[in-house]
């Protein structure tokens, strides 16, 4: 079975299409216009290099977060939209979880950190299996403070993965001592998020496009935006 | 591709707090529409917010789009094109439709549309009345604008006049939250004018006789005034001497921009446009005047996407579609022909 996966819970755009045999076409990109603008033709892209019809896929996995809210949502709404016009199951897998992933060969226990803003990040751990990562405590937000003391609690050797602990990579060394992950696996990417889907596909472990749901971690900001309203009609 | 009596069109609106879907043929028939409102997720904020704006969009498109495309009974390979608004509107729940539009578009494999907002206010009174000749005017009264505009074709328009302070619909806002009567203003403030006395209170008719720009915000500083200075006046003959001097202005501003530029039709758009007062003063001065004039619905006058998808059939027959690496734009406005 082909799967599409979509990830735009971070400032990058990611895309791929994977299949039984691995990840067979990818797009990347973490700077440039905004996600909207950059993530059809993306798919659009994808699908033609890899001489992949639409109607191919069998499933869209997409990453639910957490992550920034609009970012996502441009994600969720393009995955469910395709989804529902092709009559195909939903894979949501967290970020957090595709943050993770790539250092399942790490022997030790790994922090995967997303820049929430707001000096806060959204967080959790997980440890290396055979095979993969377990994640081990609920994802979360928190201020970086936070996140450091729950790395003092786990009283080992961490590496911290993630655009949140990039950014925050100085006050997170200065409480704490733990290692970091390389810069170019900061971004939750659509390569873990197709290969995990795969897994969970072969299980039927999938949902109707209607039944997903983004993981926010945050309520919704209730300031009253009245300089953004003017512009409605 | 030919664009035709028989194209169908999907139109989608996420620009504020309505979600909403509809098919519309050939740019005048409405085949289904279907529109939920978020109003009620909103109230006790006595405003729109944004991000709960996002987040309920992102969950009520899908049955939206389902909903109208099982209410049409045509099955998704008959759908000939995707139109959405782009803006202006929130930018995150624009977002949320144009994303899953452009998706669409490319999943079918037909064409996608980029509609403004504003233009598919224009574009409401067609799908009710396709008879309508050109020069029109057009009375476009919402929470965020108050305008006057001439349609001169299909695509092209003239600005007569606009608000140069606070939006109509933002006047009644704010206006209600005042005297305490609740969210959305503009309801609130009809519901309690029925009891009210309309003379009671002779409240300002700014630039009444100047022109055809518009300005609401010292009406609404009068309002203030008087309650503070009137604390046992009751708010149902505050609410209705508000709303006959709002009403006042607006209907004799649009006789004047008729008569200017000879028009043929005199043409209501927008949410305030839903007003029983103004409905009824808007139509009553058109019989008077010998003007020809049209009230969309209700349902039609407030957002919707059957506007959206009958808009989008124009532009996609006069300047085809729009790429897909079209983004949302919150301030987008409309060309106003020099
Ligand atoms: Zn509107």
């Amino acid at each position: 079975m082909l799967i599409l996966g979509i990830e735009t819970a971070t400032q990058q755009v990611s895309v791929a299409i994977g299949g039984h045999e691995g990840v067979l076409a990818m797009f990347e990109v973490s700077r440039g216009r905004r996600h909207a603008e950059t993530l059809v033709p993306a798919i659009e892209f994808v699908c033609r290099q890899a001489d992949v019809q639409i109607a191919e896929f069998g499933a869209i996995a997409v990453d639910i977060g957490p992550g920034l809210f609009t970012g996502m949502r441009v994600g969720l709404a393009a995955g469910k939209a395709m989804a529902q016009a092709l009559r195909v199951p939903m894979i949501g897998i967290s970020s957090l979880d595709l943050l993770s992933f790539p250092l399942r060969h790490a022997d030790r226990t790994i922090a995967a950190v997303i820049d929430a803003r707001k000096g806060e990040v959204f967080y959790a751990f997980y440890r290396p299996v055979p095979g993969g990562v377990q994640r081990v405590t609920e994802p979360c937000v928190g201020s970086v403070d936070d996140l450091v003391a729950d790395l003092i609690a786990r009283g080992q050797n961490v590496v911290c993965v993630g655009d949140g602990a990039l950014r925050y990579r100085d006050d997170i060394a200065s409480g704490v001592n733990c290692d970091f992950a390389e810069q170019f696996v900061s971004y939750p990417s659509a390569a873990p998020l197709v290969q995990l889907a795969h897994a969970r596909a072969l299980r039927e472990d999938w949902v109707n496009p209607w039944e997903i749901q983004p993981m926010y971690l945050r309520a919704p900001d209730a300031q009253i935006n009245w300089s953004t309203r003017e512009g409605s009609a | 591709m030919m664009v035709n009596d028989a194209t169908l069109v999907l139109g989608i609106e996420t620009s504020c707090d309505e979600t909403a879907a509809a098919l519309v043929m050939g740019g005048y028939d409405v085949v289904s529409s279907a529109v939920s409102t978020q109003v009620d997720l909103h109230a006790q904020f006595g405003g729109v917010v944004p991000e709960i704006a996002g987040r309920a969009h992102l969950d009520l498109l899908n049955p939206m789009i389902a909903r109208a495309i099982v209410e049409a009974g045509v099955t998704d390979d008959r759908i000939d094109a995707v139109a959405c608004t782009v803006g202006p509107g929130l930018v995150g729940a624009l977002l949320v439709g144009v994303s899953a539009a452009k998706a669409l578009a490319l999943t079918w494999d037909v064409p996608f549309i980029g509609v403004n907002h504003m233009e598919a206010h224009l574009y409401a009174a067609f799908l009710e009345d396709p008879t309508l000749e050109f020069p029109l005017v057009v009375m476009l009264v919402s929470g965020g604008h108050t305008m006057l505009i001439e349609m001169q074709g299909h695509g092209q328009y003239r600005l007569l006049g606009q608000t140069i302070d606070d939006a109509a619909g933002e006047a009644f806002d704010k206006v209600a939250r005042f005297l305490g009567l609740g969210y959305p203003g503009g309801p609130a403030i009809d519901r309690e004018a029925v009891d009210g006395d309309p003379e009671a209170i002779k409240f300002p008719r700014a630039m009444l006789h100047e022109g055809l720009d518009f300005s609401f915000s010292g009406l609404k500083t009068s309002v203030m005034n008087y309650v503070r200075k009137h604390p046992d006046v009751s708010a149902a003959d505050v609410a209705a001497s508000f709303q006959a001097a709002v009403v006042d202005v607006l209907v004799q501003k649009a006789q004047r921009a008729a008569r200017q530029v000879g028009a043929r039709g005199l043409v209501l758009g927008g949410g305030v446009a839903a007003n029983s007062l103004l409905r009824e003063e808007f139509l009553s001065a058109c019989t008077q005047s010998g003007i020809r004039g049209f009230l969309p619905s209700r349902a039609m006058c407030t957002d919707n996407a059957a506007m959206i998808a009958a808009a989008g059939w124009h532009r996609l027959q006069s300047d085809g579609p729009t790429g897909l690496d079209a983004g949302a734009y919150p301030n987008l406005r409309l060309s106003f022909n020099p």
